[in-house]
């Protein structure tokens, strides 16, 4: 097996790799209910436990199961060589909203996803995963001209560790939008790479960290642009309470071509206790003349003037901070499209902020 | 209905109520006066309960109940309205939601069944449409990009859906234009003057005052009231500055 990265590296610094060693030493358990993880729709359904296919759970329609050695230099990315889900769209196919919920139950688990939309085709998909142990996934998406993929991933594990590694070629005027809820109590680590090679292409890849306990999550992902006239935004929003840890490091790269590149980078930690740590890491390398790439990073605590405004009206403290938090959240989350797989993330994100106030 | 008593009150350890005494009795409107710097806001805010202000000395009581004693939200519920001089930008939260969840938390504090959605919606429909707000207003996040007026007048769209039964109105007329100000004294006056409710006014100007008569008007200086009179003291003060009458 490749050697796993260590915190004495740069790029893995704040990765709680402790809880990923824990996690993957535990032994299988019982899988937890996958009742109300499916939003409504009749689209295509995948399960997969501890990496496993399920085929009597799941209706795969359009995305098959088979052997996926993919080529990714990241080291846990490759851990995941083996049997994966694969979804290949011909040119202007489109398909109803696919979902995949992943459970696993202890130990650890990898598995490799390939999503290649040709040309115009247009394709949604939300992941869900729940249980316990070290999850490790690599996802791997090409866009031709024009195709449009929208992506959804929720990360409510109870326990372990997930890690999800994206690496995603964007063609020309192709759109990758992919937004991440971490609302579980494992640890994470959500790590991409999104490649603009085409001219028009756009790049998203944003969400919200929710941590607490001991509990301590990242997002580390980087954007380049290479072609003309590309767009990228990264929404990143991270809510740290008692003496968790949440992380976030962006980065975009424009190349010396890239004219009328329009990016945005925005990283806003709200920390809900003093003992909780937020860490921000925004990086530009902008190598082309004619570019706008906007950019902020702030970490604070809720606005007291804001907070003493709706106890005023009548809210107690806790509803009060909640509304404060849910309305910093929904920055990020209100980037999804599809109002209910929306609506189902901002009540994942609910359920976390009366756990968690 | 509300009796301040010997309120002495510092924030920062730095004393700005000094013995405030006052009684509003149900039905009264009092107005409050005085220069920058008097304590006017700070006695709003210890009114409402900012927990930033500390109170040394002295008793609020509220129904015979002891204000002090109480958190911001159950001064609310108990029927106690602070208009802000700043109302707050709140990106994120839209005023009907936001109001619905501070309606029905005031409901269920007092043993009320909560409003539903559309008992909600006719209700802050009803009181937009008094106060001259436009109801797509009410959907915008609160306060976020509203010009000065317009935040006055979502306070007053505000108290008139929480229906309180005293409302302590900090600087409501500044920022507010000729046409505005008359709207607002109106709105002031249909949901605040009934038998059973009260108004302290808190300003600095006498012109909202000739829309809302107050019954009796006190001078505020230096953490004390130090002049009480009927509504003739407020032209004496336009007339004469307060320089004189604190003198």
């Amino acid at each position: 097996m490749t050697q796993l990265p260590t915190n004495r590296m740069e790029a893995w610094r704040w990765t709680d790799l402790a809880a990923l060693e824990a996690a993957r030493s535990t032994d299988r358990g019982s899988a937890p209910a996958l009742d109300g993880l499916w939003i409504e729709g009749d689209g295509p359904r995948l399960v997969f436990r501890d990496g496993m296919y399920q085929p009597k759970l799941s209706t795969p329609g359009e995305v098959s199961v088979e052997a996926i050695s993919p080529a990714t230099a990241h080291p846990l990315g490759a851990v995941t060589a083996g049997d994966g889900w694969r979804l290949t769209l011909a040119a202007e196919q489109t398909v109803a909203v696919i979902q995949i919920v992943h459970v696993a139950t202890g130990g650890e688990n990898h598995l490799p996803g390939v999503i290649e939309l040709s040309r115009n085709a247009d394709a949604s998909i939300v992941e869900t995963f729940v249980g316990a142990g070290w999850t490790n996934r690599l996802t791997t998406i090409r866009l031709a001209e024009g195709a449009r993929l929208t992506r959804s991933v929720r990360l409510l594990q109870a326990s372990g560790f997930v890690s999800l590694r994206e690496e995603a070629e964007i063609g020309a005027a192709a759109s990758l939008a992919s937004i991440f809820l971490g609302a579980g109590k494992a640890a994470s680590r959500i790590d991409g790479e999104l490649v603009v090679t085409g001219d028009g292409g756009l790049a998203e890849m944003g969400g919200a960290l929710l941590t607490r306990g001991e509990q301590r999550q990242e997002c580390a992902v980087t954007v380049r642009h290479s072609a003309l006239d590309g767009a990228s935004r990264q929404i990143w929003r991270a809510v740290a309470a008692d003496r968790s840890a949440a992380s976030l490091a962006a980065r975009v790269d424009v190349a010396r071509g890239a004219q009328k590149t329009d990016g945005e980078q925005s990283l806003r930690g709200l920390l809900l206790h003093r003992t909780a740590t937020v860490n921000l890491k925004p990086e530009l390398e902008i190598f082309a003349d004619d570019v706008k790439c906007a950019h902020g990073a702030t970490v604070g605590e809720l606005d007291k003037q804001a907070l003493f405004y709706l106890q005023s009206r009548g809210l107690p403290q806790g509803p009060a901070k909640a509304m404060l938090t849910r309305a910093f959240v929904a920055d990020a989350i209100d980037r999804i499209e599809d109002e209910a797989v929306r609506e189902v993330f901002a009540a994942d994100a609910e359920a976390w902020l009366n756990e968690a106030l | 209905m509300l009796r301040i008593e010997d309120l002495h009150a510092e924030i920062d350890g730095k004393p700005i109520l000094k013995g405030l005494s006052l009684t509003v009795n149900a039905g009264e409107v009092h107005a409050i006066m005085g220069p920058n710097g008097a304590g006017k806001s700070t006695l709003g805010y210890v009114l409402g309960g900012r927990a930033a202000y500390e109170v040394t000395a002295g008793s609020v009581s509220l129904e015979g109940d002891d204000l002090l004693e109480m958190e911001a939200h159950e001064r609310a519920a108990a029927g106690l309205f602070l208009g802000f001089q700043y109302p707050v930008e709140i990106p994120g939260i839209s005023n009907l939601h936001f109001l619905r969840e501070a309606l029905n938390s005031q409901r269920r504090a007092r043993g009320e069944a909560p409003l539903s959605g559309a008992e909600f919606l006719k209700v802050a429909r009803a009181q937009a449409a008094a106060l001259g707000m436009d109801a797509e207003m009410l959907k915008r996040p609160v306060n976020v990009g509203f010009s000065g007026g317009e935040k006055k007048r979502n306070e007053m769209v505000q108290m008139g859906i929480l229906d309180p039964r005293i409302a302590v109105l900090d600087e409501t007329d500044s920022g507010l234009d000729i046409d505005a100000l008359r709207i607002v004294g109106d709105g002031i006056n249909r949901i605040m003057r009934a038998p059973d409710k009260a108004v302290v006014l808190i300003t600095h100007y006498q012109r909202l005052l000739d829309y809302v008569r107050p019954d009796f008007v006190h001078v505020l200086a230096d953490g004390r009231i130090i002049r009480s009179g009927g509504p003739e003291l407020a032209l004496e003060l336009e007339r004469e500055g307060y320089g004189a009458i604190a003198a």
